[in-house]
């Protein structure tokens, strides 16, 4: 008996997160700081910090297949090696498509980190605030539905998160892209100097900047106490940073919530199912199966996040049937799952600078420049709604130039080790809508190893990113025209949903109970003790890189629920 | 998890390889899935004549060529498991064929050619190559023998320890970042 209240008493904590990636360790690092003994839950194997980095030391040259992929590695992973980021250097930090199983009803390439940390570990560390302009957009365009929240909701979390993250970058001032609280900006390439001149003078109203990234131009005391240093530029962060000068989990949120000594973490743990109390209408737990024995425990706690990442969180809101959610847990509306959106990408072009033949560079710069979106702002009206910004960069062509031309030997060697001409890139990352037809769901007739259903794909672009791809491959041209490149290349490489690795949508936020599955506090309308605060939660889009949102919406989310705690709301 | 670092990889890819390197290989460096197959295997007179031709492709000059940075190991791998079954096969046709040109014009084997000889056996390869190219363009056909091999060599060595910190000039941990600074006469090609 006593025995028994023991192991229930262990298995008990204040709070319980699901998922230790951008959005899970803000959560653990939030509510720990706010005096709750928490539970950190990650399928993924332990990742440690600098230490467990190992492909981080190599040098090119120590890499087999100098990143290609073997046929071995292409039959174990047929859908990762469908893409770049799966490759020899990263290998281990990714699920063997083995044992992430899905099926596709439409192509959908769904990435997932098997790792403790998650994406934060090989995330690009873009970072850019929504605005104002994001968050109307369904109510003026009467698109879906509203966002329960507006800029100044939210505007005081990312200022909260950019201080202990460190985001490198410029001020402009915009409206469709507002500030953060920056550090100082990465410099440019004297062609992006130039280019940014003639494109701004060109276009009034288009702006050309140094991206905004999680990456520490220079570390502050709020970085430098928790043991992180300043960017070295090797740019091989998507390896791990033995620096810890990008934001992961493991540089800049673990490390504080394992100081309070509240936190315990279990890597190989999957969450099966939120344990839902009928007599309280509130989730009492959580069951999780050991990812290695097999073995299944519950742990409990008064209030639960669930941070995922966004198919895996719905996909277990959706495995969590009880009497109360046969459809799924908080799935009173019949919206979990669908409104699945990413970012549309791989189109736009390059070309050829002739001159500054003279300058050169010295580092490697883990950064790009950065257009913010101009379409459909202001006076400008297109044939589609929302819009698109820029990523890409300059750089000076290298060895590989002269791989096609008519020559080899000692010349063709001696002019392959002198810096060949200067090119820029512009690339497009465009809205996605939220179709309610684009959707999620189980298949619970196929079961993957650990017994779980799998999760089904179906969900495509449509017409208005059909429409906004011709902006976004002209727009790039013009641009590089008018700022004098040669040899323009557009290109459109097509895209499938998944692979701009920023899925969205699922399990919308909203103000009616009816049409969306979290309120304004991120909180599970039907189980007010239940949040969620990644990827799955948004209700738009937006055109920028998401993860700074989903770390001020964990933040945010994390400050209501401990204050509804003292009030005994929860 | 976007972003830069994955996009960076493959725009910078995009534009640093710009329409010079061939498409499967640029699936193959960005991680694309093309094709599963069974490999061939390579006999040691071909991993021989592979060393051979690397050399006179990136030989010794000021610095060590190919042969010194082991590139023939590298173009053997690389061809045996991330090349399809048809371009392993091709692959392997253009250098026996190489071979045999070499003894019908030379009347010795690559191997047994002097210097001279094997320069000019490469360079009507490399002009057959060239034929072939125009020939094909348009069509869906295997690269040319000589550009793969120019291609794997030239990749093998420039990646190489050899290669990227002689040849080229590496820096493991740069530790700053300039973006525009004039470019000394010393200066030579950054590795990565």
């Amino acid at each position: 008996m006593n025995l028994a209240i023991d192991a229930i008493k262990k298995q008990t904590f204040d709070a319980i997160v699901v998922g230790s990636g951008v959005s899970g360790g803000f959560a653990a690092k939030e509510l720990t700081e706010k005096g709750m003994r928490t539970l950190v839950l990650d399928r993924g194997k332990q990742l440690d910090h600098i230490t467990g980095y190992e492909p981080t030391y190599k040098d090119p040259w120590d890499f087999k297949y100098n990143g290609l992929l073997t046929q071995e590695q292409k039959t174990t992973h047929p859908k990762l090696a469908r893409d770049y980021p799966y490759n020899e250097k990263s290998q281990n930090y990714w699920f063997n498509d083995s044992d992430s199983m899905y099926k596709e009803e439409k192509r959908f390439d769904w990435f997932r980190p098997n790792i403790v940390g998650g994406k934060s570990i090989m995330w690009g560390r873009q970072s850019y605030r929504l605005s104002d302009i994001d968050f109307e957009a369904n109510l003026k365009d009467g698109i879906a539905i509203d966002w329960p929240i507006r800029y100044k909701d939210i505007a005081p979390w990312y200022s909260y998160v950019e201080k202990h993250v460190g985001i490198s970058g410029e001020a402009l001032g915009l409206p469709q892209l507002p500030d953060s609280d920056f550090l100082k900006p990465m410099d440019m390439y004297c062609v992006e100097k130039e280019a940014r001149v003639r494109i701004e003078k060109a276009f009034p109203g288009r702006n050309l900047t140094i991206g905004r990234v999680a990456n520490l131009s220079e570390a502050k005391k709020a970085q430098l106490e928790i043991g992180r240093s300043q960017c070295q530029y090797r740019n091989k962060c998507n390896l791990g940073c033995p620096y810890g000068a990008y934001f992961s989990s493991q540089s800049c949120t673990l490390p504080p919530a394992a100081k309070t000594g509240l936190m315990t973490l279990l890597p190989n743990s999957l969450v099966s199912e939120i344990i839902f109390d009928n007599q309280k209408q509130k989730a009492k737990g959580v069951r999780v199966i050991n990812t290695i024995t097999h073995e299944v425990k519950e742990y409990y706690a008064k209030v639960i996040f669930i941070c995922g990442s966004t198919v895996s969180t719905t996909a277990l809101l959706l495995n969590s049937t009880s009497s109360r959610f046969q459809n799924g847990f908080g799935n009173d509306s019949g919206e979990l799952g669908h409104n699945l959106m990413d970012h549309h990408f791989r189109i736009g072009a390059s070309g050829v600078w002739e001159g500054d033949e003279d300058k050169y560079y010295f580092g490697r710069r883990a950064n790009g420049i950065y257009v913010p979106r101009y379409r459909n702002i202001g006076n400008d009206k297109r044939d589609y709604v929302r819009g698109f910004g820029y990523q890409g960069g300059g750089s000076r062509q290298s060895w590989n130039r002269g791989v096609n031309d008519l020559s080899f030997g000692a010349d063709y060697k001696e002019s392959m080790t002198k810096p060949g001409p200067w090119t820029m890139n512009l690339g497009g990352f465009g809205e996605t809508l939220p179709y309610h037809e684009n959707k999620m769901y189980l298949d619970k007739t196929a079961k993957d190893k650990w017994g779980l259903p799998i999760v089904v794909f179906d969900a495509e672009f449509k017409e208005n990113e059909r429409k906004m791809r011709i902006d976004m491959l002209n727009d790039a041209k013009e641009m590089l025209e008018a700022a004098g490149f040669k040899n323009i290349r557009a290109y459109d490489n097509g895209c499938y949903p998944g692979m701009a690795i920023h899925e969205m949508g699922t399990a919308r936020m909203g103000r009616d109970p009816k049409t969306s599955v979290l309120n304004g506090n991120s909180q599970v309308h039907a189980a007010k003790n239940v949040f969620v605060t990644d990827g799955a939660s948004m209700v738009s889009t937006s055109c920028v890189n998401p993860s700074l949102t989903y770390m001020a919406l964990t933040a945010r989310a994390a400050s209501f629920a401990v204050g509804e705690l003292k009030k005994h709301n929860l | 998890m976007n972003e830069l670092n994955r996009r960076d990889v493959l725009q910078q890819l995009a534009i640093l390889l710009g329409g010079t390197i061939s498409a499967p290989v640029l699936a193959g460096i960005r991680g694309e899935k093309t094709y599963h197959g069974i490999s061939v295997e390579a006999t040691t007179k071909q991993i021989n004549i592979i060393r051979e031709v690397a050399d006179l492709i990136i030989p010794s000059t000021g610095t060590p060529g190919a042969k010194a940075a082991k590139v023939e190991e590298f173009i053997v791998r690389v061809v045996k498991d991330c090349y399809t079954q048809e371009d392993q096969n091709h692959f392997y046709a253009g250098l026996d064929q190489l071979n045999a040109d070499c003894k019908s014009v030379h009347g010795k084997e690559f191997l047994e050619a002097n210097a001279t000889q094997q320069k000019e056996a490469l360079t009507k390869c490399m002009l057959e190559a060239d034929q072939e190219r125009k020939a094909n363009r348009g069509k869906k056909a295997p690269t040319p023998f000589f550009f793969m091999i120019k291609e794997l060599s030239t990749t093998g060595y420039f990646t190489s320890k050899i290669g990227a910190s002689e040849a080229l000039e590496y820096l493991p941990i740069p530790g700053k970042f300039d973006g525009c600074m004039p470019l000394s006469p010393s200066q030579k090609t950054w590795a990565i």
